[in-house]
């Protein structure tokens, strides 16, 4: 089995609360940033849009990360695939953080060791898997959601039907009304 | 199971070896619900209380990073008197409560004997606790002047939405809502009130059309349909032009108008009278008329609809008139309490916490400083004519001011007057958490608890009547103590003791609560108690002199203003010297002045920056990420920049200006960006008497 994140940018509004919740329930310390909201622009005035991603470890089927250890500090646990990092092995070299496509691991200066998302299982401090993660139960316009990869799979599917539904194309408001109990648009 | 999920916090605690309290945040007066995890005297995690409808278990970072306060080695411990001349920034010495006590009562009394009661004023920010100040200075003492921030916030929304509907803060009712218009209100950036971030977001998933009428590209025009980039100080010409639109296409509520309405015939002849058409608001606001026009059939042909303002529309000195044009929309297109409009919000029945008798209270031989000034329709003080009070005696002596939770040096314009005043007074008392810019300029500074560290019973701000506790959590650092507390202290040292005959604050509490149907047991397990949203209280009368919508304003004809909005140039505008618009923003992570000291909040975003579009930046050769000085015929700052397409040409928007560039408060408070304040005049709009920030030129260049 393996759990994730879904993120639904379309409903962050980049007031940060999952940062702070993050290293609130973690312990994390100023530095290194297991959870980060960038916000990217485009478009010129008056048309602009912009796009917020609330970017943390996204716990990879095939983690570059643990592929690029020098010491096997990294692992990806079988049960539930969040890859984790034994801060009694790690050395700082870095390596992790050049492999991640999506810069999550963080060089703690303070201990000299990588540290990132662990899914909220930060010995002493493990949240069963079941109830929401700190960045997800803070959210307040819910959009972090967490889960196996299938639950995530039909949030994911039930969100676009949704906005589909209040577009009002037809037959997926039919699908949708159907399946959801989502009311459709005019 | 999710965050709105009852027991999670239990589950959640058990995890941290914590015990749960349930209180409220009071970082923002949006007053969150919490649950606050505590184990061994600290305070480990804290979360949103999960039953309240106010945040549906969820917080902001704010909020979330707020925590620190319990544990921030530069709070506040003892009460400090100052040793030094007034003039600059104060030297203190540790005295006793005591001694403290007994220094501001001696004054008191020597000033009510001197100068008359009225020459003692108070100001606070969104009232935390501060009904205790007012039961001693104002009952007891005999002041009228006991005064908030508002100025400083939304002031002209306050005085348009009592005009207009009598009600001094209409909630939203996002989620039932199919069009919502915002004019310069960044509801999902910087206000928070979580509840409605996510019915605003969850009304948009459902199909509801947002329309963000703003110079800024804000978070929330960033989510919005259709963003409508406005010429700054100008949302009055295009509201006033949409009324228009719909009047002469029949597209109002007839029926509405009528029954419930004062004045739509004269408005009617007003807004033709004047020629209020989108031609006309088209060169003033810089939108194409086609676009008011399809704008104003849009808002007045979905249902349910709601067009409202915060403090953007305002900020100028025409912003009174602005607001209520945004407002008027509503009431004629009949969108006004229904579900899916500005809701007329119900207030909880709340009880005085202390009962000062008749026979006890002070008598003021004076109005209201407001009043004197000059301003019977501005529903708070006028801050920035403040300075002018106290250093002229002008409308009449002002020798003492309290200050409780606000910062008047950092956050009122003009922050040359704001310090001279505060070398003219006798007396300047202020009870903060932090040694603020403000605590630095006074005679003697207070160290309050936090709301980790006190109790407070107060009104919830949701769409139904809400009763919010906090209660104390965690011990006060030094001998830091609750306003309820240090009130006792001052009244015990003026004779009045026996009106405060507290001993613990359930005492107060119970008073509080006599007329609430929960017992204060039970709002201790609870947290907060909601009652019933009511709907459609239109017909059954507002509180308005009439009782009905007043688009006619006997209340602007009696103190000599125009009945109908009309549209004004704002006082400053853009010149060949100072060629720039300034308009303000907020950050989404900050609150106001309250949480800069906090390292956590200061990771995300350290510093503040102004933003400039990118055609006015290569006009005067500002780089992204380069700091620049910016310049007004008053002063000047250095800042960072930031090059974005989101803003106005010819504006520039500086983020979180009286919220940075601390020179007091703490170490990761101290230094950082820029404090904006001096850069602008003590400009104040004529009818409501709000701060006009806005009404502020500059010129940018390199630094």
């Amino acid at each position: 089995m393996q759990y994730g994140f879904y993120f639904d940018h379309k409903r962050c509004v980049k007031c940060h609360a999952c940062e702070i919740a993050c290293k609130t329930w973690n312990e994390v310390e100023i530095g290194p940033r297991w959870r980060e909201v960038v916000k990217i622009t485009s478009g010129t005035f008056p048309n602009v849009t912009a796009m917020n991603v609330s970017m943390a470890c996204m716990h990879c089927g095939d983690a570059p990360c643990r592929n690029a250890c020098p010491v096997n500090a990294i692992s990806k646990r079988t049960e539930d695939g969040i890859v984790l990092v034994d801060q009694n092995k790690c050395i700082g070299c870095g390596f992790c953080t050049w492999a991640c496509p999506f810069n999550a691991p963080q060089l703690s200066a303070m201990a000299g060791k990588m540290e990132k998302c662990n899914f909220c299982q930060t010995p002493g401090k493990e949240r069963p898997l079941g109830m929401p993660r700190a960045c997800e139960e803070i959210c307040p316009t819910g959009a972090i959601r967490s889960g196996s990869m299938t639950e995530l799979a039909s949030s994911g599917r039930e969100r676009a039907a949704e906005r589909l539904a209040a577009q009002g194309l037809p037959g997926l408001i039919l699908d949708a009304q159907q399946r959801f109990g989502v009311a459709g648009g005019d | 199971m999710t965050s709105g999920t009852p027991d999670l916090g239990s589950q959640l605690a058990k995890i941290k070896g914590a015990k749960v309290i349930k209180s409220f945040c009071y970082t923002c007066p949006w007053q969150c619900p919490t649950e606050v995890f505590v184990r061994d005297g600290k305070v480990v995690y804290h979360k949103g209380n999960p039953e309240s409808p106010n945040n549906i278990g969820s917080r902001c970072a704010k909020g979330m990073a707020s925590w620190y306060v319990t544990q921030d080695p530069d709070r506040l411990k003892f009460p400090l008197l100052r040793t030094n001349a007034k003039g600059g920034p104060g030297q203190f010495k540790r005295v006793s409560w005591d001694e403290a006590f007994a220094f501001i009562a001696d004054k008191l009394k020597h000033i009510k004997d001197k100068w008359g009661p009225e020459a003692v004023a108070f100001t606070c920010h969104h009232d935390p606790n501060s009904h205790f100040y007012w039961h001693l200075l104002r009952d007891l003492y005999g002041s009228p002047n006991m005064y908030t921030h508002t100025s400083g916030c939304e002031q002209d929304r306050r005085a348009a939405c009592l005009t207009l509907f009598g009600h001094v803060f209409p909630m939203h009712d996002f989620a039932n809502s199919r069009y919502v218009m915002l004019w310069g209100m960044n509801m999902l950036g910087a206000n928070q009130g979580l509840w409605e971030s996510r019915a605003l977001m969850e009304a948009k998933n459902k199909g509801c059309k947002l329309v963000v009428v703003d110079p800024n590209f804000t978070e929330t025009a960033q989510k919005a349909d259709e963003w409508v980039p406005i010429q700054p100080g100008t949302d009055g010409a295009m509201a006033l032009a949409m009324c228009r639109v719909i009047i002469d296409d029949n597209l109002y509520d007839s029926d509405f108008v009528n029954k419930y309405c004062e004045g739509f015939a004269g408005f009617r002849d007003h807004v033709r009278d004047k020629g209020y058409t989108p031609q006309w608001a088209e060169p003033i606001c810089g939108i194409p008329a086609a676009t008011i026009t399809r704008l104003a059939r849009e808002f007045a042909s979905t249902k349910p609809a709601m067009s409202a303002i915060f403090k953007g529309s305002g900020y100028y000195t025409n912003g009174a008139d602005a607001g209520r044009a945004c407002y008027i929309l509503d009431a004629i297109t009949g969108e006004l309490d229904k579900p899916g409009n500005l809701h007329l919000k119900d207030w909880a029945p709340l009880a005085p916490a202390v009962n000062i008798p008749e026979d006890a209270k002070g008598k003021a031989t004076k109005p209201p400083l407001h009043i004197a000034m000059g301003y019977p329709l501005a529903p708070d003080l006028p801050n920035a004519r403040l300075p002018n009070a106290v250093i002229n005696a002008d409308p009449y002596p002002v020798k003492a001011l309290f200050v409780q939770s606000t910062n008047p040096v950092m956050s009122d314009p003009n922050r040359d007057a704001v310090q001279e005043m505060f070398k003219q007074l006798e007396l300047a008392v202020t009870c903060e958490i932090y040694m603020s810019e403000t605590a630095l300029e006074s005679d003697i500074v207070l160290p309050e608890t936090s709301f980790y560290e006190h109790a407070e019973i107060r009104q919830g701000m949701w769409l139904g009547p809400e009763v919010v506790l906090c209660q104390p959590a965690v011990a006060p650092p030094g001998e830091a103590k609750p306003a309820y507390e240090i009130v006792k202290g001052i009244a015990q040292k003026m004779g009045w003791g026996q009106y405060f005959p507290y001993e613990k604050w359930e005492d107060w509490g119970e008073l509080m609560m006599k007329d609430i149907p929960m017992s204060l047991a039970e709002l201790k397990q609870k947290g907060f108690w909601a009652g019933p949203i009511r709907y459609h209280r239109v017909p059954e009368g507002l509180a308005t002199p009439s009782t009905k919508v007043e688009i006619y304003s006997k209340a602007y004809a009696d103190a000599g203003f125009d009945p109908y909005p009309v549209y004004r140039e704002r006082s400053v505008k853009p010149d060949a010297q100072y060629p720039l618009q300034v308009t303000h923003s907020k950050f989404s992570m900050h609150c106001n002045i309250v949480t800069q000291n906090n390292p956590y909040l200061m990771e995300i975003c350290g510093e503040n920056w102004v933003e400039i579009n990118t055609l006015d930046a290569q006009k005067y050769g500002i780089q992204d990420d380069s700091y620049v000085v910016v310049e007004s015929p008053k002063d000047q700052i250095k800042i960072k920049a930031k090059v974005v397409e989101g803003l106005v040409p010819g504006c520039v928007s500086i983020r979180h200006g009286h919220g940075f560039g601390h020179w007091a408060m703490g170490t990761h408070a101290k230094g950082k960006g820029a404090h904006s304040n001096n850069l602008m005049d003590s400009y104040t709009n004529p009818i409501t008497g709000a701060n006009c920030y806005n009404e502020c030129k500059v010129r940018v260049r390199p630094a």
